[in-house]
């Protein structure tokens, strides 16, 4: 009985069952839908900048975490800057050191294997979802996991259609493609605005940026720009 | 070219430091608390990497990059669907395309 399950799972102790598994995919199936177009138009970057199909695949199988992913594509020539393109993707993606910090109490709870199994697909709508379901009681951290497998699935599915989209277009620029990333970007940033209080950070990272990319070594001027928001931010609002 | 091993040790490397960040949070707190300075920092840092990538790309890219850009800030204050802003800003990359700007 899919009732008295799900009800099991919203009482007793923090625990992890193929049961929550299951509950957290069909419930996020319907925000997974919509990364798809999210996964087509990786895929159909990645293709304008001449990344092979096998190779922007792979990155969305292991990496699986989009804005990083597109980063990554800005820094993609030869020879590859190994270490600008780890510390960008460590900066986009330092969020999820928060959001696994405010799943903590929670998931120290479960035994280890599985606490990771439920980490290692962690995105920010899988904890959105799941941090919603804590709060109607949920107790079973499995729904981590199986909301973070199907919104893989789907990234995973999405990729695989922009990159055949992008084989088999030829000149993408024709078709604005090139413009996706800083579009794409440039709307993340304006739904991060919260206030005037983001102005003084925001401009800084823009302006190091800026200069950065005329004065530093190929890339460098993307961590200045970003340490920059980053120590303003905490400056003026670590209080 | 960058080659295919290299490319293949290059994401694996990008895997590695994701998983640090998605594992990383819990195993801190393990450990100690996560200040509200800390907090501050992790958060303006996220959203200023991207600013610190669109800002040079955009001004040190053609007039339709402007254009498209532009649509996208004002599509997403407007309608709040990251979606739209992007499909927004790419067909209007197109159209200036068409157009030889």
């Amino acid at each position: 009985m899919a009732g008295d399950a799900a009800d099991l799972g919203r009482s007793g102790r923090p625990r992890f069952t193929a049961n929550g598994v299951w509950r957290g995919a069909v419930e996020i199936a319907p925000i997974a839908a919509f990364i798809i177009p999210f996964g087509i138009a990786f895929g159909v970057a990645a293709s304008a900048k001449g990344v092979p199909a096998e190779i922007s695949l792979l990155m969305s199988v292991a990496i699986y975490a989009g804005a990083s992913q597109f980063a990554a594509l800005d820094l993609w020539y030869a020879p590859l800057p190994l270490a600008t393109l780890a510390l960008t993707v460590l900066a986009v993606n330092a969020r999820h050191i928060l959001l696994g910090a405010v799943l903590a109490p929670w998931l120290l709870q479960v035994p280890i294997v599985r606490r990771l199994a439920a980490l290692v697909l962690l995105s920010d709508a899988n904890f959105a979802q799941a941090m919603a379901a804590r709060e109607r009681g949920e107790m079973d951290a499995g729904i981590l996991f199986g909301s973070g497998l199907a919104m893989w699935v789907t990234w995973i599915v999405g990729t695989s259609a922009g990159v055949l989209a992008g084989s088999l277009l030829g000149d993408l620029s024709r078709f604005g493609f090139d413009a996706v990333m800083v579009t794409y970007f440039a709307a993340i940033i304006v739904g991060q605005w919260k206030g005037v209080l983001d102005l003084f950070p925001w401009i800084g990272a823009a302006a190091v940026a800026v200069i950065g990319a005329h004065v530093l070594p190929a890339g460098w001027h993307i961590i200045a720009g970003a340490l920059t928001g980053g120590v303003i931010g905490a400056w003026r609002h670590g209080e | 070219m960058v080659s295919e091993a290299t490319a293949i040790g290059a994401v694996l490397l990008l895997m590695l430091v994701t998983i640090a960040t998605r594992v990383g949070g819990v195993w801190i707190m393990s450990y100690v608390a996560i200040t509200p300075r800390i907090e501050a920092f992790l958060k303006y840092m996220a959203t200023s990497v991207l600013i610190a990538i669109v800002a040079p790309a955009t001004l040190n890219a053609s007039a339709r990059i402007w254009v498209a850009v532009a649509a996208a800030v004002i599509v997403m204050v407007a309608t709040r669907s990251a979606l739209g802003a992007m499909l927004v800003g790419t067909a209007l990359a197109a159209l200036g395309r068409a157009f030889g700007i």
